[in-house]
């Protein structure tokens, strides 16, 4: 991750002012005045105070900087205020207008954005800058202000904003606590992913923008998108256009628009999409369309390594996805490859022969291949850790290895100088029901890393919802509230989320913040059932289950 | 149910136009024939029905045209824009190029033309829901091709609308919206005036967002009745501006409904043509209230039932009925009155003497209860709803206005109605949505007539109602615990007898069923796979939502 740029002047005017406020303030505690901060997951630095601000309905936004003009900005301002307002509806006109003569302390959102550009790369620079204070009296509205050096950082510090901003049932009003608030954070980790399989189970194109929306409530931000798997295939793809003959049904199928929408909503709140198509394993639905990938049609696993036209395919198939899916990352798979179809069937097993390989060769011949012409279209090849164990001097040194198969893989890869993804299957793959959330938080990326340089090349982790037993109807309680532990973990301090008794430092506030999912119609689970997303075992507080 | 009025002329014109245009129109209908051999993928089946062999494409820039007294209504226009966006949810931005394109080749259908004849929006139990809906093709005259909803009150129009939106389905192949089988045409109207959903909001709070999400769920399957069990033992969400104590037994200072959001709830529904019908359940069920006003106790050690001995009790009942009157404008009001355990009433002293001093026993003073609690129900001019244990204990002193909520078993209903009351039917085997090991077709089959074979009879139920109790249903479950099951009742509840209770259910209901669970998702819905023996379970691998 690439250190973020030095603070703007403007920033760096108002930490002054704040620092100032502070001292005039001496009865500011820092970070939390002895009550918790609900907040999720936890900003890396922030200090509060005693006072309680009441936020203005007609919140207004006012924008600064090169980038504070954004589309992205505007939407998410709009989005954010529904959220924070959802209480005050249509009925609450006359409130309103009462407590429009008696004037609420917080009147307008300042954001300023210092960059305009919005090239969403990984690393991006997602800090912000978070202030809420009480007005100084010279000017009639009070503001709180965001700053940031992207668009990014701007929409990190807002959901941070909205986190900060509760209805108090007595007034009817939207106050904030604890105030003034300092917030100064950035994420710990560039790459915080969650993985969606729309293989195992179709997920109509809402359901994604509802988990995207879901993702930038904890400050997710990649959706690393496992699109084909062998049981179906459901995107469209042009040049190929009887891929998605693969699909399970007519109905259950992206077209090109589809994945370009997903995108762009995930885009619009700072998500990188990450698209895996998985070679050679894993992909016998490719041959519905075209049974010439299969190695023949009684075993049809892996794909074809003996034909050019597979690799032909696959080339034509990586352009037409280039298009859509900007992000440099791109997965290639790579896992839990068997090459017996290879050896068994005659026309590969001739081939072999005559290519002087085994089937274990075969499979590096393969994955290099698939390598290369995803390098060759300007993208950073992911795998999945197999191809590292298996022949990591043949690897592109640009690799990303991705673990899951268990602990102590991201050490080796970083020591033989490869980038690492972190999504040990016993801790964070969302599929296992037997994991509770505390350990699904207590892991830790940079476990058995102690070298900084080395450490710098872990890019962070991703929880993986594999999609055999999660449909529409039950996947959003399989991911919530566990990809939130694995959030904080990926976004907070590393001191902060690894000090102390997690059930007193983490827990009640990811009660509340699973609570906070639920109002924003996001269907979190119990946090402390004994299997994940079961159900609550009787009446009670969503604070207590 | 009253009878639905006559069709207006002009659907009658229409229907004579549709007929005399396609002689090769197959007459379906009834028993779920009805279009070229294909399954009509309609839930629920709407009464009649034909449909043809022709594909029409619809234009992702469909225009709304209105006509009659109520067509100008907000409701239709908000309502066409929520199905546009449902209809065309997968032309995106990015298919403008394509909309061009495809405009000038020209759609086959360019307007919804919706006419409501009514303009009165009143949301009644009983009101109009009937509608008619004709797809065609352009008769060739004008250049725009329309399809037409034709009602007599805005609620028939949501209705059709919704069927309008059934009809129009994707095809990844032109990547447009098509309307297969056309010409339909289809004549509907609901069985049962009453089909009802219960949300149980003291066991687990639902957030605001969620019972609106419900709230479109139920619009889809046609269900029309939010029953709102609102508070009961473990607690008490709701407002109270007279009695401003009484959300102190909220679970927490969070888990609230302020008096805004249930009639932001009221309106929401109304928008979908749904009733909300509160439940304050008395005397049983209501130990929350005390948290703040601690004397409804009978002591602090034995909280249920309310304090039958006070006035103060019937005051504040009445307090909080007038408040609650302003919010929901449904003429009924449920008052619960089940599973009432008098031991508190006998066991505290000064309860005790009470009813010595009024030659009560228990028995007569849960009866006293009741009766006095409708009395103020009918004051505020309510209609009160009660549990059936309040007809199966004293039929004779129950207000004939009464209407009998059945649950507990089958049978109930007929004995209600040969006494002459009203009755909801919602037997507990069959539609408890929290019984995990009820399939959906134990739920279809159900039928609310059953034993009742006089006519006069019958029409004193009013519906059905299926419950989903909360106590191990929250915000996480609640969708996947509700559907796919209650869309089963759903038909039963508006499709006709013949047409749900003939056949093989898994030829007849099925494969819609399936089609439906699929719909549901695709609308954001989490309904739970339709087959797997315990609802709400998780699929039993990968595969198709159309097989699960």
């Amino acid at each position: 991750m690439p250190p973020p740029d030095s603070p703007p002047r403007q920033v760096l005017c108002l930490v002054v002012l704040a620092l100032l406020l502070l001292l005039l303030r001496l009865s500011l505690a820092s970070g939390g005045g002895g009550e918790l901060t609900y907040l999720w997951p936890l900003p890396a630095e922030f200090t509060t105070g005693g006072d309680t601000l009441s936020v203005d309905p007609a919140l207004a936004l006012v924008v600064g900087g090169e980038g504070g003009g954004s589309r992205i900005v505007k939407d998410a301002f709009d989005r954010y205020k529904s959220i924070i307002f959802q209480h005050s509806g249509v009925f609450s006109i006359f409130n309103t207008l009462r407590k429009r003569a008696s004037g609420y302390d917080i009147g307008r959102l300042r954001i300023v954005v210092r960059s305009g550009n919005e090239e969403l790369q990984l690393g991006v620079d997602e800090s912000y800058t978070l202030l809420v204070t009480e007005s100084d009296g010279k000017s009639i509205n009070g503001e709180a202000t965001i700053e940031a050096n992207t668009v990014y950082g701007a929409l990190r510090g807002l959901e941070t904003f909205s986190q900060l901003c509760t209805f108090d049932y007595s007034t009817k009003s939207v106050l904030v606590r604890q105030a003034p608030w300092y917030i100064h954070d950035e994420p710990r980790f560039a790459y915080r992913g969650l993985l969606l399989d729309t293989s195992r189970h179709y997920y109509p194109v809402d359901v994604i923008k509802h988990i995207l929306d879901s993702m930038s409530f904890a400050k997710l931000n990649v959706l690393h998108w496992h699109m084909v798997d062998s049981q179906s295939f459901p995107l469209e793809v042009p040049t190929y256009p009887k891929l998605w003959q693969g699909a399970y049904t007519k109905w259950e199928r992206y077209t090109v628009e589809d994945a370009y929408e997903i995108v762009n909503f995930a885009k619009s709140r700072g998500i990188h999409v990450m698209a895996e198509v998985d070679v050679p394993g894993h992909a016998e639905s490719w041959g519905k369309g075209y049974p010439e990938l299969w190695p023949s049609s009684s075993c049809k696993e892996p794909l074809d390594v003996s034909k050019n036209s597979t690799f032909d395919l696959i080339s034509g198939l990586l352009s037409d996805m280039r298009k859509i899916f900007p992000f440099e990352l791109f997965h290639l798979g790579g896992d839990e490859v068997n090459t017996d179809c290879w050896t068994s069937t005659t026309h590969v097993k001739q081939w072999l022969q005559s290519h002087n390989m085994t089937g274990k060769d075969a499979y590096k011949y393969f994955v290099i291949r698939a390598q290369e012409i995803a390098i060759s279209k300007n993208l950073t090849p992911v795998n999945w850790e197999e191809t590292f164990n298996a022949f990591p001097q043949s690897l592109n040194p640009k690799t990303i290895v991705h673990n899951w198969l268990g602990a102590g893989v991201c050490p080796k890869a970083v020591a033989k100088g490869f980038k690492c993804i972190f999504s040990n299957q016993g801790v964070w793959y969302l599929h296992y029901l037997d994991v509770p959330w505390e350990k699904v938080y207590t892991a830790e990326p940079l476990e058995g890393i102690s070298d900084a340089s080395k450490q710098k090349l872990v890019i962070g982790g991703e929880v993986c919802m594999w999609g055999e037993t999660a449909d529409t109807s039950n996947v959003q309680q399989t991911i919530w509230p566990r990809a939130a532990a694995a959030a904080e973990r990926l976004w907070s301090r590393r001191d902060a989320t690894s000090a102390g008794d997690v059930n007193t430092t983490a827990l009640p506030r990811l009660h509340y913040f699973r609570c906070l999912l639920n109002g924003r119609g996001v269907q979190a689970a119990p946090v402390t059932n004994q299997y994940a997303r079961s159900p609550p075992k009787g009446p009670g507080s969503c604070y207590d289950q």
